[in-house]
């Protein structure tokens, strides 16, 4: 059966309001999106779709050791199995509580469905003045074969207040499974939030991320995301700036082999003078994988001294392997600074040689050029597990000994 | 230690090297000097292992073995090092994860243990003091930024560590200031050995005022058209390379 068959069968045996009945009829209507929308020209949904899955399960054989396994053992974790909060911490300053029910843009039928159907997920409210010490680690574990899962989590941070997230989504069967994330993040006044998103999961997962950020004046906000695992993993990155002063930084690596498919679309609204946005994303793609780079800025009319930064460079590993890269500009503002570059090319063969002339194995030399190239992405990530964690995957994937510190 | 016979190698069928015959023993360093384009840098690209030009006969024997039959890599590891004319820029890695890494895989190479870190800084401490080498340099990405001079004293300095037996350096003087080229030639001398070699390739004398070779080499048109002690360098300098090939002829 088709996932949207599965969904209606589901939807049909439970209890809804109006406006949900309303957003999922919407959804119905509309559909999936196809490769003729243009925000998903490049990537197909058709096959995900087509797919068998079970809306919503809940299981009861829960191995609660694996935690440990998939943790960067920070001292504040939130841990989700199938959906249910088994474990937050306490935070001084900080509330976090389970799902709950908020407003947002529902532009595309991805987040009707989130919004509709949704029934889990995390709610954090930073109060102002607050620096949380230690990075929020979040992970949310899934042990049922074949499932569909949603989450719905909002974030919102008081004025003057400073944390830091680290997301990780993991199915720990070894299934086909599809989840339909979606985190709201609200921003106020001269706040710093640095958002970590560990996309690592396994072989056969799959991944729709949409995250939308409101920022108020003076306040910077940092997602990075790392894709290494998962079959296919897509990631919507809105940025809405409603302040003066505000900054939004994109740091992307994606290191993919096989099959795998990692699309990062971004949107930075610059609504407000003087304000930045920073891309930088780094994609190495290995034997058949295939990678997307839709990054779009835009710039309202009254929004004057913006500068906007966007990279996106690419090695392509591979006869196989493909990238398809498209920075995407709107500028009605005049006196702006907007920049971009896409590269997409190979290993340099110089750099190949001289390493070898030295004693370093064509393998590892690839390997420390690869990991060269996407470092400077990673480096921008403040949490230092984090990075470890990313030059270690990058190192496992490239199958090399990479011991650097 | 380095016996080579009777090599050819060329480029797309364009033969520029054409039966270079040369021995080099063990304490010994060897000045090649000739004009440009008579083969210097294919000669030392083709020792070092370069895929980039193609062996069209003759033997590179190292120690009794064929260098030809082994990778870039495999050479380093018996000892072979190739100081680059244009170093390359490799953004990314720092000059001390640069070299530990080649220390690490040229000692798992030759099946020996790791190095300590605490050796292995300390060795990095003494050979930068040798080349009078700045702390905070360790931490500078792969010759990103350096200056010609700051990129030989980074290939000298990589040779330092590596301890090769048989080290060529290729125009190693180019882009040397004076006093750049004092420290990098008062390195390489401190670091000769009864049991390593050097090949020293250059356009000028001026490098051999501060390396002595025991022999000088002069290579044309992909050929030794004469080897003699180290006053052939200065007649050289004094008469030019049209002097020699008149003689030939």
């Amino acid at each position: 059966m088709s996932l949207i068959k599965s969904i209606k069968s589901y939807s049909e045996g439970i209890q809804m309001s109006e406006e949900k009945k309303q957003l999922l009829d919407s959804f119905f209507l509309t559909g999936f999106p196809t490769t003729k929308d243009e925000d998903w020209k490049y990537t197909s949904l058709k096959k995900i779709i087509s797919n068998d899955y079970v809306i919503e399960n809940e299981s009861d054989t829960k191995n609660y050791s694996v935690v440990e396994k998939y943790s960067l053992k920070f001292k504040y974790r939130i841990i989700f199995f199938d959906g249910k909060m088994l474990h937050f911490p306490q935070i001084k300053g900080v509330s976090i509580t389970g799902f709950s029910e908020f407003e947002s843009n529902n532009t595309n039928s991805i987040l009707q469905l989130n919004k509709a159907l949704s029934k889990n997920g995390f709610t954090i409210a930073v109060d102002k003045n607050i620096k949380v010490e230690s990075p929020i680690e979040i992970l949310f574990f899934s042990t049922s074969k074949n499932s569909f899962l949603q989450y719905r989590n909002q974030i919102s941070i008081g004025k003057n207040s400073e944390v830091k997230f680290v997301e990780r989504i993991q199915s720990l069967n070894n299934s086909i499974s599809l989840v339909n994330h979606f985190t709201q993040i609200n921003c106020a006044e001269n706040t710093k939030v640095e958002y970590n998103k560990i996309q690592n999961n396994s072989s056969q997962s799959q991944l729709i991320d949409s995250t939308n950020i409101y920022q108020k004046k003076d306040s910077i906000c940092d997602i990075n995301t790392l894709i290494f695992g998962g079959s296919f993993t897509r990631n919507n990155l809105n940025f809405e700036q409603n302040g003066n002063n505000c900054e939004s930084n994109m740091n992307g690596v994606s290191v993919l082999n096989k099959h795998q498919l990692g699309d990062n679309h971004t949107f930075v609204d610059h609504k407000n003078p003087n304000c930045r946005s920073n891309e930088m994303y780094k994609g190495v793609y290995l034997d058949y994988s295939k990678g997307v780079f839709n990054g779009k800025i835009m710039v309202r009319p009254n929004a004057q001294k913006i500068d906007a930064f966007q990279s996106n460079n690419n090695l392509l590993l591979s006869d196989d392997s493909s990238i398809d890269s498209k920075p995407q500009l709107e500028i009605y503002a005049d006196d702006v600074k907007c920049s971009h570059g896409c590269t997409i090319g190979q290993l340099d063969e110089d750099a190949l040689f001289y390493m070898r002339s030295r004693g370093v194995g064509i393998e590892e030399a690839k390997a420390i050029l690869t990991y060269a190239f996407a470092s400077e992405a990673i480096e921008n990530i403040s949490v230092e597990k984090v990075k470890e964690l990313a030059r270690r995957l990058m190192a496992e994937k490239l199958n090399v000994d990479l011991n650097f510190s | 230690m380095l016996k080579i016979k009777n090599l050819k190698a060329g480029v797309e069928g364009n033969q520029i090297l054409k039966g270079i015959n040369l021995e080099v023993n063990a304490g010994e360093i060897h000045a090649i000097m000739g004009p440009n384009g008579s083969g210097k840098s294919t000669l030392s690209a083709a020792i070092a292992g370069s895929e980039e030009y193609e062996i069209e006969g003759g033997v590179i024997s190292f120690e009794g073995e064929n260098l030809l039959d082994l990778d870039p890599e495999e050479r380093a590891h018996k000892g072979v090092f190739l100081s680059f004319q244009y170093p390359v820029e490799i953004p990314g890695i720092s000059v001390s994860n640069f070299i530990k890494t080649c220390i690490s895989e040229k000692r798992k190479a030759q099946e020996l243990g790791p190095m300590a870190t605490s050796d292995l800084l300390k060795m990095m401490r003494e050979k930068m003091e040798l080349l009078n080498i700045k702390a905070g340099y360790l931490s500078r990405n792969m010759n990103e930024g350096f200056s010609g001079g700051e990129k030989k004293r980074n290939e000298i300095f990589q040779m330092a560590m590596l301890e090769p037996k048989l080290a060529i350096l290729d125009e190693t003087d180019s882009g040397l200031d004076i006093d750049a080229l004092r420290i990098v030639a008062n390195g390489v001398n401190k670091l000769r050995r009864k049991d390593n070699a050097t090949i020293v390739i250059t356009h000028y004398q001026r490098l051999l005022d501060y390396i002595v070779p025991d022999f000088v080499h002069v290579l044309y048109d992909g050929k030794i058209i004469k080897s003699g002690g180290k006053e052939l360098a200065l007649e050289l300098e004094k008469k030019g390379y049209d002097w020699i090939t008149k003689e030939i002829k």
